[in-house]
């Protein structure tokens, strides 16, 4: 108990005092994540539209992978970015290891097949009569889309809140990819661990706590539009 | 698009679902303010036709014109599909209010927002839905949701109206208003349509002409009351109701009454009779020229009771409910029965 309520002012302290390294790593952990999810989204929004629309070889195999990519492991996509972005790797002239960067693209590899998943079971959930009622109502290719998007708004929302929470909370590719350089690639979670190897519990916790409130206020804001929604 | 065409054209047409044909109609025209039933058992294709005429269906063969008109780029067909409404079994109205679903139909076809509200206000008071304007669609009744989505439909002002089975899953007293107001809607909006249904009495009382699909083929065609009182072969007659005995067994039952079986001439092989041609005789009465025959089944049909005799084959009776209350008539009882010979068809 004396272990959690050092943590606890460690961590009031913290924040309170406006200690930069921690504001910068919060900060620096919203951005990347914030971009990986909108990387994920971009990519796996459009293809969980074509596999629950379109019909086309493959279809099933592709929803089996992005279903079995919802529970890969992180470890698995930081090792895949590494081995590409290596100094002598296939990328390694990009020099993106160890950057931000690399750590975008690793988690938008590990929100990607979420968001995919998440969709397409979302908009294959709508009515089939509905798909019809539109077409036969005259839509276009983009009203439909949009109408369709309209229809599942509420499951799409938390197919991002999932994806979003996967890379929030990862640790494992962003250490392997980042490197967790102190000021350059260090984020809530891998400061988290580190301060754990060192010894210092109450630091790490303070980050534990921050990361905690952070994903909170992401979803109350989320589930806030999401009840928004709803109602209109 | 040619003036004064029909509003549907289909030549040779054949749709194929899964390798297998569910439809194949040679020539079908629907004038531009005619009413055609499409009457089948569900499986016939009467849906797969109002799909395909609706344009949302490929054709492995075949041609479907709407207006004069054969759509060739998808943009043709969405063109086209704007001058045809589609109301389903299922009302398919989106996550929004009552209003704003209408108002989005008409915004697809390109109205203007002022109209769009006046337009909506309009519909749904003439399917006297206008209080639920501002409620939300999913929290309607299955009869009000319904209403919205034929004031949907009739909203967007179609010249051919597609209506596939939009009565079948409502309660009966909501089902007869609708079937009502439906029938004067079409009448007032003078706007073509094809109505798919199993039952015979909607379909009468909507449309002209009636189409009978079975197993994917045109079985009939032709004048609702012609149709109805004269089926053209013995799949159409049982379809329709009627009961299908060997002619020589008909014959017999026709003399055993003591009725000319003359009308049968020797040829035909098949009779089919009409539930309303058999006639429940008082057993009290002990006819002479009556057929005496167990009873089946009592069930019900179209509001009054069907009950079923074995007179070597299975022979169905329209019989007034009245007649069946507070008696022992169920299965295993004896009944007397006669045909009334003008309510046989003979093939």
């Amino acid at each position: 108990m004396d272990l959690l309520a050092e943590a606890m002012r460690e961590a009031i302290r913290l924040i309170t005092t406006g200690d930069s390294d921690v504001y910068g790593i919060t900060a620096r952990t919203l951005a990347v994540t914030a971009t990986s999810t909108l990387v994920a989204m971009l990519i796996g929004l459009p293809i969980g539209f074509a596999l629950a629309l379109m019909n086309f070889p493959g279809r099933r195999a592709l929803v089996t992978l992005a279903n079995a990519g919802t529970g890969a492991p992180p470890v698995i996509a930081g090792l895949a970015v590494s081995i590409m972005l290596w100094r002598s790797g296939p990328l390694g002239w990009m020099g993106l290891i160890y950057t931000p960067a690399a750590i975008v693209i690793a988690q938008a590899m590990i929100a990607t097949p979420i968001i995919v998943a998440v969709s397409a079971a979302a908009l294959m959930a709508l009515p089939p009569h509905l798909r019809l009622q539109l077409r036969a109502m005259g839509a276009n290719d983009a009203q439909y889309l949009w109408l369709l998007a309209r229809e599942a708004r509420l499951s799409l929302l938390i197919a991002i809140i999932a994806g979003f929470g996967a890379v929030v909370s990862e640790v494992g590719a962003s250490m392997m990819v980042g490197g967790n350089i102190a000021g350059e690639t260090r984020l809530l979670t891998t400061a988290a661990v580190v301060e754990v190897s060192r010894g210092h519990f109450g630091t790490a916790l303070a980050f534990g706590f921050i990361l905690l409130a952070l994903i909170v206020a992401v979803s109350v804001v989320l589930t806030a539009v999401q009840q928004r929604a709803r109602r209109t | 698009m040619i003036a004064d065409a029909p509003a549907l054209s289909v030549r040779g047409l054949r749709i194929e679902r899964g390798g297998r044909e569910v439809l194949h109609l040679e020539r079908l025209n629907v004038g531009a303010t005619e009413t055609l039933a499409v009457l089948g058992p569900n499986g016939a294709g009467k849906s797969t036709l109002l799909r395909s005429a609706g344009l949302l269906l490929p054709a492995a063969e075949g041609v479907v014109a709407l207006f004069g008109e054969t759509p060739r780029r998808s943009r043709d067909r969405v063109r086209l599909r704007r001058m045809t409404s589609t109301v389903l079994q299922e009302p398919a109205l989106l996550d929004m209010s009552v209003a704003a679903n209408i108002e989005t139909a008409l915004t697809l076809h390109g109205v203007e927002r002022p109209q769009r509200r006046r337009r909506a206000e309009e519909w749904l008071d003439r399917l006297d839905v206008a209080h639920l304007a501002g409620a939300h669609a999913h929290t309607l009744s299955s009869g009000e949701a319904q209403r919205v989505s034929l004031a949907r439909a009739f909203a967007v002002r179609p010249r051919l109206l597609l209506l596939d089975e939009p009565f079948t899953a409502l309660d009966p007293e909501t089902r007869s208003r609708l079937v009502g107001d439906v029938r004067t809607l079409l009448h007032e909006e003078r706007a073509a349509a094809l109505l798919a249904t199993h039952d015979q009495t909607e379909a009468a009382l909507v449309a002209g002409r009636v189409l009978i699909l079975l197993k994917g083929e045109v079985a009939q065609g032709g004048g609702v009351i012609d149709v109805l009182h004269r089926p053209a072969t013995p799949e159409v007659a049982a379809f329709l109701g009627y009961s299908l005995l060997d002619a020589a067994l008909a014959r017999r039952l026709l003399e055993e009454g003591a009725q000319d079986p003359a009308a049968a001439g020797t040829t035909a092989r098949m009779a089919a009779v009409h539930p309303d041609a058999v006639e429940l005789l008082d057993t009290a009465a002990a006819l002479e020229h009556a057929i005496r025959a167990p009873v089946l089944n009592v069930g019900s049909a179209h509001g009054s009771a069907r009950v079923i005799v074995d007179v070597g084959a299975p022979l169905a009776a329209s019989v007034a409910v009245e007649r069946v209350v507070g008696t022992d008539l169920r299965a295993g009882a004896a009944v007397a029965i006669r045909l009334d010979p003008d309510g046989l068809v003979w093939y």
